[in-house]
């Protein structure tokens, strides 16, 4: 709180006293050592990066006006409406007015953050445990951990675990059954394996132990590949709902935001069968797809926000640069 | 094997537990973790040697011995399944899998961050859509009644005919992967190239390197331990391929052009309640993909790679 | 990548199951439960068990239920409603019990512990703690309950999953047997329950006892038929009556189609088209002898049609692109002008989707008719109802002779001030009367969900669509037009349980993959002939003897 409103001050005192290093310009600048572009190459790469853009912006464009399209515009469109012509926000007045939504907000921002910052942990100790080589047991570990990339028990032994663990309703069993993503921690162990070989040998003769090591060394040095990490574990939490389709399918009060949008997406579908359902619809006057492509818009924002967060990590060699320096 | 090297480890195993204690302490939350939510229910791999009824529950369902996957190797259409799955693996391979790594080559050489960070936030964004969503948009983008096609249509031109055609859908299929997933893929490969370490391009710049040998000799040695590791895992999965877009689009071209074996043993399994036949198919895809992993880890190695882990 | 990629398949996977289901759901629900040991099927033991019927007429319809046969009654309809409400209940029915209860809610989640809740509760004198759960994912969540054993006390399970469920297998192991309580006369003890149809009972029944509460029961229960813009057809002048034949309706096809301007005649057709080409739903008896609709030449000629019509040119791309999702705005849109659908559609909801995208929008519906036109138009029947409420077996006697009191004020009459509370909530919060028609508030509209009590019970159907009479008339008049065409199947609303194997028979997912490619013309009526008849060497011959034997030999045709 407090912080917002003295924005500058931090900006201003903390961030190059801290980074000794030289650094090489950024801000749009090519480093000395670079050739001036080519015509043809600034014109290949400015075409290539624009068609990718196109295909990138249409379908997006698509999504964002059909949020913002009455139903008789996406009735008389025939599906999602490519020029706006009724533009309305009634599908996000209908979404961000219910009570529900705002408690399932801070339930998925608790679930993201827990579940995320345990997630991180247990991955980075596990990549870097299994990072060293001729490590005591590493290949038998490493392939424990690889199968269970291949093979699964399936849905309902899944989920009899959890239940028999007494997870039905329970919070952790939105978080503990996929904590550990496999796929997560190949990678951060390759980047591990690979990276500043030469510095943790002379950590180690100076007799750093591997806590030691991981923490001042190895996760300062690799902050990018842990960024792209905790935003790959933040996204799945975030979106993940069908964990709580099987552990709390009824505690409509324990729903995270995800799990209540999508009940938005159901709106107004048709029963299956020949149910004439009465007094109810006429609820049903704000058009699916208007509100399903909300939906699609709400759940992006969220990664609009944090994604700059994890891109200023991307800046080639500065940190590397920084601890040798 | 020999007595010296068995003499070896035996004097080497408590030296080494006692040097690497707290690696393996480290590793202990992760191995718990898969041991209970993933090893446990491995249980349920028995399911496919039963007549398993979820009712009654694995243990009082009938044994069948290796009946379902006899029937499963007598399917045509299991063979059908295996077969597509390998065509739309192999062109997905060929075609989607360089993208993402010269696109990242690509937005790294732009020299404005700021257009930079643009691109990057916006390529990523359709890896957040759904299929049915990805898929509704092709639909009406290059549909019969899409938006090309009512252009050509006006037009008196000939009708192009994209999303309903067997022989090219594994061209699609491998241009919505692409459209979606791309752009995801590069965050990867950008997190590698932030560890390359930029006093090499300075060193190989003022030995005369140009921009292609820098490229060639910096840049990609740099990405390679993280681009075998994809290739690697890619191969292990090369049994799995896009699922729910293969469901969505199944009527559009036809079961025995999209089925593959995830599809196939939704279909044929879970969906008709024959779930042990759902389960075969499963343990079979599982085995052969450890296979297809352990193997082209073995071929890392053979070209000096580490792969999943070093030799 | 990595982890959310395979949330999303799982998903998928969830997603598509509820859809298939949906989609089939006539089909399925005739194949019953898949279970191992309940094998049998719901025949003529049952009578003892079915309750006595005894109507109700609390208040006369605007428009009048027309009979048919033995249980075919059109639905009445209604264009008013009654300022003037009796109650049917007196009392309050609980002795201040507690107990869960689960139904699938296709909709907007309700706040927990709110209003409406609250003014249910003290009306009905116990505590039922409404889970509504997600009811595009159900088909998942529910098998996950009953492995784990974690039914609720009271619970919705729609028929179309039978299957998925294992309905058949559940009725006695974890859903408490109702006979004891209901069977012949003991039903009159909860007159609104005795007020509903033999064959809604009937349909959720398992062997002879009586396991399910019918909910939305119906007298004139048929999946679906094939719908027209009524609108544009009469501003082209062409009228419904016209179409006498499948040629007749084939011949609409070229005149309505305009692809220049987007628009095509049919989407998916087929559905709820073939029986008109005197194909039978599943099964039918030729000469004491089982037939299977695969073996029919009237079904290969149903096929044969659908195909030449999918290579017309007629249909709509996305359609034979398999794009269903889209078919409800393609149809509001114009962009379509014949299609099937199911009769839940024809509401006021479409109505209002309708007319936002054009003024004049007005959906009609062909009167079913014979493809020859000159045979007997036929439509086979489906159950008296296709939703039932079960109570978990744990239950004691006296808890379940509470929650049938409580399911007797959920089925009060149309008009009733239970009713009027059950389904409207409390007048001046939840709603206002304006002229004789009632409007939710906004809390109303958050708390008041149409299908959250009805669907534990309900009384049978009516047709009401206040503020939209024109739809209500339409409807009706196309319920009275054909009632006579409706037709039992074989096997009507008998339960069948079959093993594991016969079930898989039954589901012939391959032919019907077949058959969908042929009817989006990819495959042709050549390639279904070779499906059904390997279909028949792998399981489907088994099937008709194991039908013959264990349920027609046994049961009867149920007709």
């Amino acid at each position: 709180m407090t912080q917002t409103l003295t924005p500058r001050t931090t900006a201003d005192t903390e961030p190059d006293a801290v980074r000794t290093a030289p650094r090489r310009p950024r801000r749009g600048g090519r480093a000395p050592w670079e050739e001036p572009p080519t015509v043809a190459g600034q014109a290949g790469k400015g075409l290539t990066l624009g068609g990718v853009l196109a295909v990138m912006l249409v379908p997006l464009w698509i999504v964002v006006v059909t949020s913002l399209s009455t139903q008789g515009a996406v009735n008389r469109a025939g599906g999602l409406v490519i020029w706006p012509t009724e533009l309305t926000f009634e599908a996000y007045r209908v979404m961000l007015e219910d009570a529900t939504v705002r408690t399932a907000l801070l339930v998925s921002l608790g679930i993201t953050a827990v579940g995320t910052l345990l997630s991180m942990a247990v991955s980075i100790m596990c990549a870097y445990g299994l990072s060293r080589s001729r490590s005591l047991g590493h290949r038998f570990l490493l392939a424990l951990l690889v199968i269970t990339m291949f093979v699964n028990g399936g849905l309902i032994p899944t989920f009899l675990v959890v239940t028999g663990l007494g997870g039905y309703g329970e919070w952790w069993s939105l978080i503990l059954p996929g904590a550990v993503s496999v796929f997560n921690i190949l990678i951060l162990r390759s980047f591990y394996s690979s990276t500043s070989t030469d510095l943790i040998e002379a950590a180690r003769i100076d007799g750093a132990g591997d806590w030691r090591i991981l923490w001042s060394i190895v996760l300062p040095t690799s902050r990018a590949v842990t960024a792209v990490m905790a935003l790959f574990y933040g996204v799945g939490y975030w979106n993940s709902f069908f964990n709580v389709m099987l552990y709390m399918p009824t505690d409509s009060e324990k729903w995270p935001l995800q799990y209540v949008l999508y009940t938005y997406v159901n709106r107004g579908n048709g029963l299956p069968g020949s149910v004439n359902a009465g007094f109810g619809t006429q609820f049903a006057q704000t058009a699916p797809l208007s509100l399903q492509m909300a939906v699609v818009v709400l759940t992006l924002v969220p990664l609009l926000i944090v994604y700059p967060f994890v891109q200023k990590h991307f800046r080639t060699g500065v940190l590397t640069g920084a601890i040798k320096g | 094997m020999t007595a010296p090297r068995t003499q070896r480890s035996g004097t080497g195993w408590r030296v080494r537990l006692r040097r690497d204690r707290s690696l393996l302490l480290m590793t202990l939350p992760a191995v718990l973790l898969l041991v209970v939510f993933n090893y446990v229910p491995l249980f349920g791999l028995v399911t496919a040697f039963q007549e398993y009824d979820p009712l009654i529950g694995v243990w009082y369902s009938e044994w069948a011995g290796l009946y379902q996957f006899e029937r499963l190797f007598a399917d045509p259409l299991f063979w059908g399944a295996l077969t597509n799955t390998l065509y739309l693996s192999f062109v997905q391979l060929v075609l989607f899998f360089p993208i993402p790594i010269a696109l990242a080559l690509l937005l790294n050489s732009v020299l404005s961050t700021r257009v930079k960070n643009f691109i990057q936030s916006v390529v990523y964004l359709p890896h957040f859509f759904s299929w049915v969503l990805a898929i509704t948009i092709f639909q009406q983008m290059l549909g019969g009644a899409g938006a090309l096609n009512q252009f050509l249509r006006s037009n008196d031109l000939a009708t192009w005919d994209v999303m309903t055609n067997p022989d090219t859908f594994a061209l699609l299929v491998t241009a919505q992967v692409i459209w979606k997933e791309a752009g995801w893929g590069i965050i990867v490969f950008l997190a590698a190239l932030a560890a390359i370490n930029t006093d090499l391009y300075e060193a190989a710049a003022a030995d005369g390197a140009g921009r292609w040998r820098r490229l060639w000799h910096i840049t990609l040695p740099g990405l390679r331990g993280v681009i075998v590791l994809m290739l690697v895992l890619r191969l292990g999965n090369a049994l799995t391929v896009g699922f729910e877009q293969l469901l969505i689009q199944r009527d559009a071209v036809g079961h025995d052009t999209a089925d593959v074996l995830d599809t196939f043993s939704f279909y044929y399994g879970i969906a008709t309640g024959d779930y042990s036949y759902g389960a075969a198919a499963g343990l079979f895809k599982s085995v052969i993909s450890l296979l297809m992993i352990w193997g082209a880890n073995k071929l890392a190695h053979a070209f000096g790679e580490d792969g999943l882990y070093r030799r | 990548m990595g982890i959310e990629l395979n949330r999303r398949r799982f998903l998928g996977i969830t997603a598509s199951v509820a859809g298939i289901a949906a989609a089939e759901g006539l089909l399925t629900a005739c194949g019953g439960g898949g279970g191992q040991r309940a094998v049998g099927a719901n025949g003529e033991a049952l009578k003892a068990a079915l309750p006595d019927y005894v109507p109700s007429a609390l208040l006369k319809p605007d428009i009048p239920s027309v009979a048919g046969g033995p249980d075919v009654l059109t639905d009445p309809g209604f264009l008013t409603y009654p300022s003037n409400r009796v109650a049917t209940v007196s009392g309050v029915p609980g002795n201040g019990g507690r107990y869960s209860a689960v139904t699938p809610l296709w909709g907007t989640v309700p706040p927990a512990d709110n209003q409406f809740y609250q003014a249910m509760n003290k009306a009905l004198g116990v505590t039922l703690d409404m889970k509504p759960a997600d009811g595009n994912n159900y088909a998942t969540i529910v098998p996950t309950m009953t492995a784990a054993k974690k039914l609720p006390d009271w619970i919705q399970l729609p028929l179309w999953w039978g299957s998925s469920f294992n309905l058949g297998g559940l009725a006695g192991t974890q859903l408490a047997d109702l006979t004891p309580y209901l069977a012949g006369d003991k039903v009159k003890k909860y007159p609104n329950l005795a007020a509903l149809p033999t064959g809604a009972w009937r349909a959720g029944a398992w062997g002879d006892k009586l396991y399910g509460i019918p909910t939305s029961s119906t007298g004139f229960s048929i999946a679906g038929t094939t719908f027209y813009r009524r609108d544009i057809f009469e501003a082209k002048g062409i009228t419904a009556d016209q179409v006498k034949s499948a040629e007749d309706l084939m011949n609409l096809g070229k005149e309505l189609t305009d692809p220049k301007a987007g628009v095509w005649a049919f989407d998916d057709v087929y559905r709820y088209i073939y029986t008109h080409f005197g194909a039978p739903l599943k099964w039918r008896v030729d000469n004491g002898k089982l037939v299977h609709v695969y073996e029919t030449e009237e079904w290969l000629a149903a096929v044969d049609w659908c195909y030449r019509l999918a290579k017309s040119g007629y249909m709509h791309p996305d359609a034979l692109a398999g794009d269903n999702a889209n078919a409800g705005t393609r149809f509001y849109g114009g962009k379509t002008l014949i299609g099937g659908g199911g009769l839940g559609t024809w509401n006021l909801a479409d109505h209002l989707s309708g007319t936002a995208a054009n003024p004049n929008y007005r959906r009609g519906a062909f009167d079913v008719f014979a493809a020859d036109g000159k045979s007997k138009p036929v439509v086979y029947m489906g159950e008296g109802a296709r939703m039932h409420s079960f109570l978990n077996i744990n239950l004691k006697p006296e808890q379940i002779e509470e929650l049938l009191a409580v399911a007797n004020y959920l089925a009060a009459p149309y008009g009733s001030v239970e009713y009027t509370l059950v389904n409207f909530g409390v007048e001046g919060v939840h709603h206002t009367v304006d002229n004789g028609v009632l409007r939710a508030t906004e809390a109303g509209q958050k708390e008041v969900q149409a299908t959250t009590y009805p669907f534990l019970a309900s009384p049978g159907s009516i047709v009401q669509n206040l503020g939209a009479d024109q739809v209500t008339k339409d409807y009706t008049a196309w319920q009275a037009a054909n009632v006579k065409a409706l037709t039992k199947p074989v096997f009507w609303s008998m339960n069948v349980s079959m093993p594991q194997a016969q079930s898989t028979a039954d589901a012939a997912q391959q032919v019907e993959d077949t058959l969908k490619d042929c009817y989006h013309g990819k495959k042709t009526v050549d390639d279904v002939k070779a499906a059904v008849a390997s279909w028949k060497s792998g399981g489907g011959d088994r099937l008709k003897q194991w039908m013959t034997e264990n349920v027609l030999d046994k049961f009867g045709t149920g007709q």
